[in-house]
């Protein structure tokens, strides 16, 4: 269990807070994860009472918590949340804020132990830390702890990542920074892990000898709903794949760490980041298709182009799918390449890794006719996070005819408890200090890297963004990127 | 067309499906087991086809375990409107009471919803696994690319097509856009198993073989508008024996390997399927009937060398279910049956036209 401390949420009022930070927070305090005198402290712009805020959240919580509301936990759980309300400029709110908190320690025993959570709009994150630099609050009391949780998206590019770097590091060391992603805390994903280290039959197999082509996909049948603001001026590739996507291909394509803390697992992952084979000028229409979805048809319902959703520049070249192909030029993946997808407005919801093994010798069953399919490893990250295993079979009878058969495993019944939620797991390592699922500030600044070069050369040749009709897989154009290896993409 | 429809299942609503379906099979009890091997999707645009439908899928769901997602559209519907059901065929598996299951999901598209058929398939596919795509529909431009290059299998009849030249031309486009990759499966051509391995048998005997060279005139008697059937029966016997089509202006007929020129006469009659297959040479005369569509094939055969002789062959159960498990348990590629359809493309806008 985690040593007792106060949650400060910035940007408490937002939806962040509403759907995930609250009801992760109640859950584990319903699993019992909690220490008792831990507190949350909402901080934000609106005028609003604790009573008042509090009744917000319960409304919040019994809408999106995993768990039911039970009404005599949530009284206890809502005693320890409080709000305090101060523009994010303010100096003085931060002081206030100090001042709030050393009470709070005094009366709850919280030790001066303090978690910031920069739940705000990006763009207000510079103040925040700068102001909370100022007032002091960075310092962790005597024996205690101040630790700062970063929300995506970090930066917007490889320069403003730097300079928010350069922010947080002049006001929290390293050690006690946690970017979030939240998609490292989901079980799959740190199942990937374990599937890989803790499988004599996987890790034998994890190279370019046995791996034909990994696939990474995200796909939502979503459009961008109430984002379109924030989303018109980031992209696909900004938003999903410098982050969410390249995550999960670090953790598929890392060398085994040397130890299971936090730095050697990152370690790992930055020198996949800096094995990526930088896609730049003419390699990057070749290997990189961006599209944008037109009107169509989503489960029988007639939905509007990206470029006629409110909020949206109707000339927009933003790209809400990307397709990539990506080389990871190290001794372990040599000519395997790894096809990514991310897209929204596409048939099915589901994000998942797809590690498609090498066909075997086409004789034996060749003379049969019998198309042999190869054997592809899925570890699905959501929604119904498992692994399943494709292998072919022969079906039973006196003909002899192969057919592709799953081996299926569910996290959600197999082990016969819930799986707690990404940011349950998240929240409760940054209390515990430990940020083997955070990124590190050199991972950061890889990926944009590499996705930086993408965007210099969208920027340079605007004219090659490709159109796919709203409840397809895309454009066709992406078609080609797997057909050039012989491949498709997979059927989710 | 707007017809009455019964509830083929759960309501659901579209979205939900993979999450309904999840808690049907949690609720279920111990004693059923969802299993699936492929994704089954029956396309039709008759919405009264939906029992006999979701009957053929029950009937099969006893010898395969599939997810079949059964799509009945209406693109002239006046309104708009995508309604959906699932539910599920179980069979017992052992003596102890087990129970296999496989998922059905119903969709109702109606009007300009009826657009939606690619989403529709991509988003309820069971991920993996082979995608059999059944076409009670006839096909029509433009031809959905990415739907297409989905599809493992095909599943078509040509007996049921108005327009059978350009339907197995747009067939022909499809597997162009799939490289080759789908497999055509028609069910007239399944349907006439039971012929082929019947006209096989009967020529078993080394000395009724020696007849098979000796062909000079094939005469196929069919059913009002089963021309086609007729057509592929003969391309198979073109392939089998190596026979090469002369198709000119005046006259179409078959050139054997030995030069010897095989008239063709395709006739109709009253009756179901083909009725009559009638091969003959200068010395010997081999006759196939099926009369009043019975349940077996009545064989004659008059060769030199050998006794004039008869026989009664089984014809097998020929109704839809049937053909359609036969198509299911075969499995494979058909090249017999790309190159019966090869074989006889040029006559089909003469001879179908006839109909």
């Amino acid at each position: 269990m985690p040593e007792p401390c106060t949650i400060v949420i910035f940007g408490a009022t937002g939806d962040l807070t509403h759907r995930k930070l609250v009801p992760a927070l109640y859950n584990l305090a319903a699993d019992g994860a909690l220490p008792p005198a831990m507190s949350v402290v909402g901080f934000a712009r609106r005028d609003k009472s604790d009573e008042g805020f509090r009744n917000e959240l319960e409304e919040a919580a019994r809408k999106f918590s995993r768990q039911t509301i039970n009404d005599g936990l949530w009284k206890s759980f809502a005693a320890s949340i409080s709000y305090h309300r101060s523009e994010f400029h303010d100096l003085a709110g931060y002081e206030s804020l100090a001042a709030r908190l050393a009470e709070m320690d005094a009366a709850r025993g919280t030790r001066g132990n303090r978690l910031y959570y920069l739940a705000s709009a990006p763009d207000q994150f510079e103040v925040i830390l700068e102001n909370l630099r100022k007032s002091g609050l960075n310092k962790a009391g005597d024996g205690g702890w101040a630790r700062v949780i970063v929300e995506k998206p970090f930066g917007t590019d490889l320069p403003s990542a730097r300079h928010l770097n350069d922010l947080v590091e002049g006001a929290f060391p390293e050690a006690d920074t946690y970017r979030i992603d939240h998609y490292l805390g989901k079980e799959t994903a740190q199942n990937i892990m374990v599937l890989r280290f803790a499988n004599a039959l996987f890790e034998a197999m994890w190279n370019a000898r046995y791996i034909d082509h990994v696939q990474i996909t995200a796909s939502e049948p979503l459009g961008v709903e109430g984002r379109a603001g924030y989303y018109d001026k980031s992209g696909a590739l900004r938003d999903m794949v410098q982050n969410h996507l390249l995550q999960l291909l670090c953790l598929t394509a890392m060398e085994p760490p040397t130890g299971l803390d936090a730095d050697a697992i990152r370690d790992e992952k930055v020198k996949v980041l800096r094995s990526l084979r930088p896609l730049e000028g003419a390699e990057v229409s070749k290997h990189v298709i961006r599209g944008q979805y037109g009107a169509g048809a989503i489960n029988g319902k007639r939905v509007a182009a990206y470029r006629d959703e409110a909020n949206v520049d109707p000339e927009s070249m933003t790209e809400t799918f990307v397709a990539l192909q990506v080389n990871v030029d190290n001794w372990r993946w040599a000519g395997v390449p790894f096809f990514v997808r991310v897209g929204k407005r596409l048939p099915k919801g589901g994000t998942e890794i797809a590690v498609h093994f090498k066909s075997v010798p086409p004789v034996l069953f060749k003379a049969t006719g019998e198309a042999v399919d190869d054997n592809v490893l899925v570890i699905r990250i959501q929604p119904d996070e498992g692994v399943s295993l494709r292998m072919s079979a022969k079906m039973p009878g006196s003909s002899l005819r192969i057919e592709p058969v799953k081996m299926d495993f569910h996290y959600g019944t197999s082990f016969g408890k819930a799986t707690p939620e990404a940011y349950e797991r998240l929240l409760l390592d940054a209390m515990s200090g430990d940020a083997t699922l955070f990124a590190r500030r050199d991972e950061v600044e890889e990926a944009w890297k590499f996705v930086d070069s993408i965007r210099a050369a969208w920027k340079a040749n605007p004219g090659d963004l490709a159109f796919y009709a709203s409840g397809s897989w895309g454009p066709a154009e992406a078609e080609e990127l797997t057909k050039r290896h012989g491949t498709t993409w997979r059927r989710l | 067309m707007e017809a009455a429809v019964n509830e083929p299942g759960l309501p659901v609503e579209i979205g939900q499906i993979d999450w309904e379906l999840g808690r049907l099979w949690e609720s279920s009890d111990d004693t059923k087991s969802r299993a699936s091997l492929l994704n089954l999707v029956i396309y039709s645009e008759l919405p009264e086809a939906m029992d006999s439908n979701t009957e053929l899928i029950a009937t099969i769901a006893s010898q395969h375990a599939f997810r079949a997602i059964l799509i009945l559209a209406d693109p002239q519907a006046a309104t708009s409107g995508a309604r959906a059901w699932i539910s599920a065929h179980c069979h017992l598996a052992d003596k102890g009471g087990h129970q296999i299951c496989s998922e059905q999901i119903t969709f109702r598209l109606d009007g300009e919803s009826a657009s939606s058929l690619p989403n529709i398939v991509f988003s309820h596919l069971d991920s993996d696994l082979p995608l059999c795509f059944w076409s009670q529909a006839e096909f029509r431009e433009p031809l959905d690319e990415q739907l297409w290059t989905w599809v493992d299998r095909l599943i078509f009849d040509s007996a049921t097509w108005r327009k059978p030249v350009e339907q197995f031309a747009l067939a022909q486009k499809i597997l162009s856009i799939t490289d080759g990759g789908t497999v055509l499966c028609d069910l007239n051509w399944t349907r006439l198993h039971r012929w082929r391995l019947a006209l096989a048998n009967v020529f078993d005997h080394s000395a009724a073989l020696a007849c098979l060279q000796e062909i000079t005139r094939v005469r196929i008697e069919c059913a009002l508008g089963e021309r086609v059937k007729a057509l592929l029966l003969l391309g198979w016997f073109s392939v089998q024996l190596g026979w090469r089509l002369q198709h000119l202006l005046s006259e179409n007929f078959f050139l054997a390997k030995s030069g010897k020129q095989i008239e063709i006469e395709i006739s109709e009659a009253e009756g179901a399927g083909i009725t009559f297959v009638e091969l003959s040479g200068e010395e010997f005369r081999f006759k196939l009937e099926r009369p009043d569509a019975a349940g077996f094939f009545h064989a004659s055969l008059h060769a030199p060398g050998i006794p004039d002789c008869t026989m009664t062959i089984g014809a097998g159960p020929d109704r839809p279910g049937d053909i359609l498990l036969a198509e299911l348990s075969r499995g494979g590629r058909h090249p017999l049956f790309a190159g019966a359809l090869d074989a006889i493309r040029p006559l089909l806008p003469d001879m179908v036209a006839r109909q």
